[in-house]
């Protein structure tokens, strides 16, 4: 057994072990600070091991180690950083966080890496139980808040549902190929012509528990108002890591086991990704508390990453995963401003409250105007690389209609970006807020940057995704 | 004759799911939930899954449903105001729920199999020399092939210990804890006083109480007892010695 | 294949819990009551995907059905308690359980 392969893994598992009994020894009012530093150590080391691990297979088939699974959880761990580094800042008030936070945000990183590297259905389920039970906790974790609770209440009834039409899609296709590896699932539907009814509703389940998790149209109800009532860092979170481990699955399952079968499953991603981008777009439009409009925000982007997935081409799916990339990074830099938004010591999102940040504190505005005009997709940001690739792997698939909804989506998301734009820099100034904290101004000047300077790492990240892409279509 | 049995328990399963969703009381429905898990626990048993059947009845009646009658209990729920019923969708999702149904018999009723499946993993089971029981070769299974998944889901039970606790679990700020090294070196002189008492006066002329003032608040750990009276309120309630 | 499944055959199991799963799915999407019976509908579907496997396994003669129950089992009885927990902390700050309640948020 090559058990050398999972080594990222168990470091960042016995790390979340060793964190939490550091905790539960400390004060209680204490053991925050050190256990979220010592949590973002535990990243930077996974992250190097996830980098350096080598390729292969390890424990019986179960987890699969390629350029994909590394790509992925690169971002992942990057996003686990960003939201640990918010939480730091979210504690200086008078709410503090408690110190299982960090520990849970390890966990469900754990469980996203599982995912990433998943190469048979059980391990995904594993996996992604792991790490959507973890969020469940971190949405309600600021206990005495209405609001939070009812955040956590909402994501656990609506992830559970789709949990269970996972597993029960996981049953059907178990009953068809008599395996849960992907390899053998991919070798079987090549082999047979004929798709039998049980395989293909299996399927249709699948694709549907993995939709309700990347909350794509039609199952994206939790969405906004979980993103409004969880913590601010762990909506951070949850706008990250376990999106991209979601997506992980969806490219890696549609591709490999159920890649032979990409006709039929072809025309039901193309709908889920027209209906999400122009959901994402027009309920964007009242919108008047940012966190709602970033969460309506992520639901246009995953459409826009799905157009990559429904081209069904390696040039798809390579710019899916730097679509992925450029997101991870336009959106830590927004949030590490919503985080920022403080007054008094307590936390406001109305999209009104940014009035004045421009003469305020010019460099978070100009963070958060870079942030939104990459999210349009203007030329020089991050986000114009990711749909420009999309959507040219969309057209040369010849999905016409999908490439003019994810224009028009474009335009009108366009619109309420810039909304956002015109209330920072040209309504009369609202009070401004509290000093925000070095973690927090790290965070969104860090990532802001990287929006920016995006072309400059562009040759190495699409590279990468190359290499990502061919890892994938080598698998089945 | 196994037929008559599998119908059986089929029937009693599926009439208590259709209970479970639509009894007005909860504590109801949780019992329909748990004779329903004694009822999948005996299709499991049919099925060849023995040790399932019995974690099945272990875990989830013992255990699961528990927790779910205990929370039904604690929340001190107003019932009355729940004796709604299924509302004006329900005719809607009844006809989606029949289609859906009608789908999955259809799969299910010819259900085909690939024809070139991989070898089956048995864990040894029914091959010469290996394990002979169906509970045998699940734990060969689960210690070596499927490792990685067993400590990972070592892990989610972590997750969800560490999740109920941090969610419910309320330190009580008035929980009375005492200072354990404190309460240790205490000497007899310090909390007892030999007292020479008339005959027929006992504690109850002294308000009941025999102990020097103030004592609790001696070993306690400062403010888990609430604030130390002032003198006068401690020789008012605690003080026991005649004067 | 197992001798019982041989007897009965595959369809009923595979009825049963298709059964288990549209009464879930009707549970969750139809009550308007409260959240417990919603988490117990989500206990009914998790058990019909069981029932499958459990099946399955016995017809193809293949354990991995039958351990991927028993991780199954252990993940829906940690689900259960954080949703219980996570109930507890609403019916905390809200006073009811009621899912027409679950609504304090919009837009």
């Amino acid at each position: 057994m090559n058990w050398i392969l999972g080594l990222p893994e168990l470091v960042l598992a016995v790390s979340a072990l060793v964190i939490l009994a550091a905790g539960v020894l400390q004060k209680k009012d204490e053991a925050f600070l050190p256990c979220a530093m010592l949590s973002i150590a535990a990243f930077v080391v996974t992250g190097f091991l996830v980098v350096r691990a080598p390729d292969g297979i390890a424990y019986n088939g179960m987890l699969v180690v390629d350029a994909f699974s590394r790509f992925i959880k690169v971002l992942a761990l990057i996003g686990g950083v960003a939201a640990i580094a918010l939480s730091i800042g979210y504690s200086d008030g008078r709410r503090q966080l408690p110190f299982e936070m960090p520990v849970l945000v390890l966990f469900s990183t754990l469980g996203a890496m599982v995912m990433a590297s998943s190469s048979n259905l059980m391990t995904l389920f594993v996996g992604l139980e792991l790490s959507s039970l973890s969020i469940y906790i971190l949405c309600a974790i600021e206990r005495d808040r209405l609001g939070a609770a009812e955040a956590g209440l909402k994501y656990f009834i609506l992830g559970s549902l789709a949990s269970g039409l996972l597993l029960y899609g996981m049953s059907l296709v178990y009953g068809y190929a008599g395996t849960m590896d992907y390899a053998p699932i991919a070798a079987e539907i090549n082999g047979t012509g004929v798709v039998p009814l049980g395989l293909m509703i299996g399927t249709v389940f699948i694709i549907v528990g993995l939709a309700f998790k990347l909350s794509a149209v039609p199952f994206h109800m939790w969405t906004p108002d979980v993103y409004q009532g969880a913590p601010t860092p762990v909506t951070a979170y949850m706008a990250g890591a376990p999106k991209f481990a979601a997506f992980a699955l969806i490219l890696r399952v549609m591709s490999g086991p159920f890649g032979a079968m990409s006709p039929r499953w072809q025309m039901l991603i193309e709908v889920i990704a027209a209906l999400s981008m122009l959901f994402g777009s027009f309920a964007a439009i009242p919108q008047h508390n940012i966190k709602r409009l970033m969460a309506y925000s992520s639901i246009g982007h995953m459409g826009y990453a799905m157009m990559g997935l429904a081209a069904a081409s390696p040039a798809g799916t390579t710019g899916t995963l730097v679509y992925l990339a450029a997101y991870l990074v336009m959106n830590a830099g927004t949030f590490g401003v919503i985080a920022a938004m403080r007054r008094r010591g307590h936390e406001v999102t109305g999209i009104s409250d940014l009035a004045g940040l421009g003469r305020n504190n010019p460099g978070l505005a100009l963070v958060l105007a870079i942030c939104m005009f990459s999210m349009i997709g203007v030329p020089p940001m991050a986000g114009f690389f990711g749909k420009f690739m999309v959507f040219a792997a969309a057209w040369n698939a010849g999905l016409y209609p999908l490439v003019a909804v994810g224009a028009v989506s474009a335009v009108v998301g366009a619109f309420y970006y810039l909304r956002v734009v015109k209330v920072i820099y040209f309504d009369p100034a609202a009070a401004p807020f509290d000093k925000t904290a070095p973690s927090v101004s790290f965070v969104s000047v860090a990532m802001g940057l990287a929006t920016v300077l995006f072309l400059i790492g562009l040759g190495p990240i699409s590279t990468a995704a190359q290499a990502a892409a061919q890892a994938l279509i080598g698998q089945g | 004759m196994i037929q008559l049995v599998f119908y059986v328990f089929a029937t009693v399963l599926v009439a208590s799911a259709a209970m479970v969703i639509s009894a007005r009381n909860p504590v109801h429905s949780v019992l329909f939930l748990i004779l329903g898990f004694f009822n999948a626990a005996g299709l499991f048993l049919i099925a060849g899954a023995e040790f399932l059947a019995m974690i099945l009845v272990i875990v989830y009646v013992g255990a699961v449903a528990v927790l779910f009658l205990f929370v039904v209990m604690m929340l001190d729920i107003d019932f009355t105001k729940m004796r709604e019923g299924l509302q004006r969708y329900a005719p809607f999702g009844a006809a989606v729920g029949c289609v859906l149904f009608a789908e999955l018999v259809m799969a299910g009723l010819h259900w085909v199999t690939s024809p070139v499946t991989p070898a089956p993993i048995t864990g040894g089971l029914g091959e010469p020399g290996g394990p002979m029981t169906n509970t045998s070769a699940l734990g060969t299974l689960i210690y070596t092939h499927y490792i990685l998944l067993f400590q990972l889901c070592g892990l989610i039970l972590l997750v969800a210990m560490i999740g109920a606790i941090t969610l419910t679990l309320r330190e009580k700020p008035t929980g009375r804890r005492q200072i354990i090294g404190k309460q240790h070196d205490r000497m007899r002189a310090d909390t007892l006083e030999m007292l020479d008492l008339p005959l027929g006066n006992g504690t109850n002329a002294n308000g009941g109480f025999l102990r020097p003032p103030g004592s609790y608040y001696d070993t306690a750990v400062p403010g888990s007892y609430g604030i130390p009276p002032s003198d006068s309120r401690a020789s008012e309630n605690g003080e026991g010695v005649p004067k | 294949m197992n001798s019982a499944i041989a007897q009965i055959g595959l369809g009923p199991f595979l009825t049963v819990s298709a059964a288990l799963l549209v009464l879930g799915v009707f549970g969750i999407f139809l009550n308007r009551k409260n959240i417990i019976i919603i988490m117990m509908s989500m206990e009914l579907i998790l058990l019909s995907a069981n029932l499958n496997f459990v099946a399955f396994s016995g017809a193809l003669g293949d354990l991995s059905g039958q351990v991927m129950v028993l991780f199954t089992l252990t993940i829906a009885a940690a689900e259960a308690a954080i949703g219980l927990a996570i109930l507890t902390v609403y019916f905390r700050n809200r006073g009811s359980i009621q899912v027409d309640d679950v609504a304090t948020m919009k837009g």
